[in-house]
């Protein structure tokens, strides 16, 4: 069955019945504690990746990995991230695969891809949040919030926001938005300044109030740094 | 009534900035929140500045549903509609004109373009259930007050960060399920007012997980933006089933499709465990465990939901009906009030009420996304087939690395929460 099953994946096309992928599904549930066979159904899947397989087969291959991929399968992922087609399933397993090569592998692809590409990768680098290779991508990404494309710039504000770190504080806050940047970016610093205050490090979240304050921030800015400032005097929380 | 055509801005002014300058009454954010009762308007008819005024997105099926609701209210003024389908956009402008008698009515493909107007202080929102994190968190920055439908979340991360945003931002945002009330209220009534002593457990009853979609390529319909329906998505051919709005869970709509939604543990579960949360008072937490009780001969899987103070929601408990409840009636409990809606107009009429008063709306985001946990959680442990352990406050699984793989899932370029 799993054979079938592997075969029908190799020109796996839309309209085809899902159904005929069964097997494979049930084996990613089965194989949970199994590490050999887990290792034997990535180097299947894998072959299909790096196959002239159709898209959507090799789209299935990425939700498979998603679940199952290791740093084997990185390389092979990698290798999608610039193409247009294929660069998000590639993401929507590397994302979620907890070993460091596939934080690596996006920090690495970051400078080579633009607009949208980048963009994907950018929000990928923000989600993932390792504490392992968070200061590698707040380091890029801090490079990033200057970027000539404003959607690129703001959307490495947002990743910085999402990875909250000390660090990703101090890049935004040495950051100088354009005008129509500095509303994500006000949100980007108090999301960090919400997990600094969660974290018990309150004067540090202050300051980033402060700072948002002085800067004759919008309206919603405003009343959200108040908040935020009042949230952070002792015994607020 | 466009940009062009707000009211005088001294008016306008008045109410926005009570609206924008008042939070809710959080732990996080907590603000003096005095509200003068009658500031507002509130008492008898409302006059057209000091209206709530209101943007859909997402207005086919529900979204219409909660179009008239907000439409219908003498407390709205609507003015402006977003989808992305032409026919359906058009067709809710000609609603909002026919209202007015006007042809004020601005239509938007594009949410962003509605969310950038400063004269919108609520929106409610119905898209298919992958949007709804990414709207509804970018109208909370854009300092709206949100009424979304349920399911609110497609996987755990949204919840928090939809919690989170509302409360930067001292939004109003509330949930879509008006059944969690209007269905549940027998239960809840005997639960809370004491009559079945110490409640112990409550089943909930759904059907079916979603599944892959692989439905053949068919021409994209004129005035379909089929990209923006997508959005965050993965790619995939149009397919006229792929997206139908009806409330098919199962086959041949949206809701039944993994991309896009849960399917009905998700779809009914926002509903159903709602009203289970609710009637065993557990609104306010999420479970710490999930028990998966694996298929004998002639019984399917089951789940039960452990939470801290030990109270159990089952899941589909072979012999239990949906809402069913075991208690020790020995153990007496003394009644609570029940909370219910506020002001007048079931969940829509609540929503308007909290908007003008800054209170948390019955079907406060917190709520909603506590509820949602379950669906997700329930998902994650029937997909995987085993057991699961749940920290909610650090948004993972303890020491499971495969599950912690499901928590989120990556979204499509250039679509970011």
């Amino acid at each position: 069955m799993l054979d079938e099953a592997f075969e029908a994946l190799k020109t796996y096309d839309w309209g085809m019945d899902p159904k005929v992928l069964a097997p494979i599904d049930q084996a990613v549930v089965k194989t949970h504690n199994d590490p050999a066979a887990r290792k034997d159904l990535e180097s299947r899947l894998l072959a299909v990746l790096q196959s002239q397989a159709p898209r959507d087969a090799k789209d299935y291959v990425c939700r498979q990995l998603r679940t199952i991929g290791t740093a084997a399968s990185v390389p092979a992922l990698e290798a999608l991230l610039a193409e247009a087609e294929l660069s998000h399933m590639a993401r929507y397993a590397l994302e979620r695969i907890p070993e460091p090569q596939a934080g690596q592998a996006l920090q690495r692809q970051l400078s080579k891809l633009s607009g949208n590409l980048k963009i994907g990768v950018i929000s990928s680098l923000g989600v993932r949040d390792q504490a392992a290779s968070a200061a590698r991508s707040v380091a890029l990404l801090r490079g990033l919030l200057q970027d000539p494309d404003d959607a690129v710039a703001r959307a490495a504000a947002l990743a910085l926001g999402d990875i909250a770190s000390e660090g990703a504080d101090k890049a935004l806050a040495s950051a100088r938005p354009r005008p129509a940047l500095a509303a994500v970016f006000a949100d980007a610093s108090m999301s960090c300044a919400e997990k600094l205050l969660a974290a018990g490090h309150a004067r540090e979240a202050k300051g980033t109030y402060q700072r948002l304050l002085k800067n004759n921030p919008p309206e919603l800015v405003r009343l959200a740094a108040q908040r935020g400032l009042k949230a952070c005097q002792p015994g607020a929380l | 009534m466009d940009a062009k055509r707000t009211p005088p801005a001294a008016q306008q002014t008045t109410r926005r900035q009570f609206i924008k300058a008042v939070g809710l009454a959080s732990a996080a954010v907590a603000l003096p929140t005095f509200i003068p009762a009658t500031a507002l308007g509130r008492a008898g008819a409302v006059a057209p500045s000091e209206r709530i005024v209101v943007g859909g997105i997402g207005l086919g099926n529900q979204g219409h549903g909660d179009f008239g609701g907000f439409l219908g209210s003498s407390d709205v003024q609507y003015v402006a509609v977003c989808d992305v389908r032409k026919n359906v956009r058009d067709g809710a402008k000609r609603e909002v004109d026919e209202r007015y008698k006007s042809k004020d009515c601005a239509a938007y493909n594009d949410f962003r373009q509605l969310l950038a107007r400063d004269d919108i202080d609520a929106v409610h929102v119905a898209t298919p259930d992958h949007w709804h994190t990414i709207i509804a968190t970018e109208a909370c920055r854009h300092g709206k007050d949100v009424f979304c439908q349920k399911p609110e979340t497609l996987t755990l991360r949204e919840g928090p960060l939809m919690v989170e945003c509302a409360r930067r931002y001292a939004r109003v945002f509330s949930g879509g399920s008006q059944r969690v009330l209007e269905d549940y209220r027998g239960t809840v009534n005997m639960c809370w007012g004491g009559k079945l002593g110490r409640v112990l457990s409550i089943n909930v009853q759904t059907s079916n997980l979603s599944h892959a979609c692989n439905l053949p390529p068919e021409p994209v319909p004129e005035g379909f933006d089929w990209e923006m329906w997508l959005g965050p998505a993965p790619w995939a051919p149009y397919n006229a089933k792929r997206c139908a709005g009806d409330f098919n869970t199962r086959e041949n709509a949206w809701r039944a499709y993994w991309d896009y939604s849960g399917g009905d543990i998700t779809d009914w579960g926002a509903h159903h465990f709602g009203g289970a949360t609710f009637a065993v008072d557990v609104r306010e937490f999420q479970p710490q465990e999930i028990v998966y009780n694996a298929p004998e001969a002639d019984k399917p899987a089951y789940l039960e939901f452990v939470y801290p103070n030990g109270i159990r929601i089952t899941h589909c408990k072979p012999g239990k009906a949906n809402m069913e409840v075991d208690s020790n009636e020995n153990e007496t409990r003394p009644p609570k009030p029940v909370p219910g809606y506020k002001g007048k107009g079931g969940i829509i009429g609540d929503f308007l009420y909290c908007v003008r008063t800054r209170e948390k709306p019955f079907r406060d985001i917190g709520f909603a996304v506590n509820t949602m946990s379950l669906c997700h959680l329930g998902t994650i442990a029937y997909r995987l087939e085993r057991s699961l352990k749940w920290d909610a406050a650090k948004l993972t699984f303890p020491g499971d690395m495969e599950a912690n793989r499901f928590i989120d899932r990556a979204r499509r370029q250039p679509w970011q929460l």
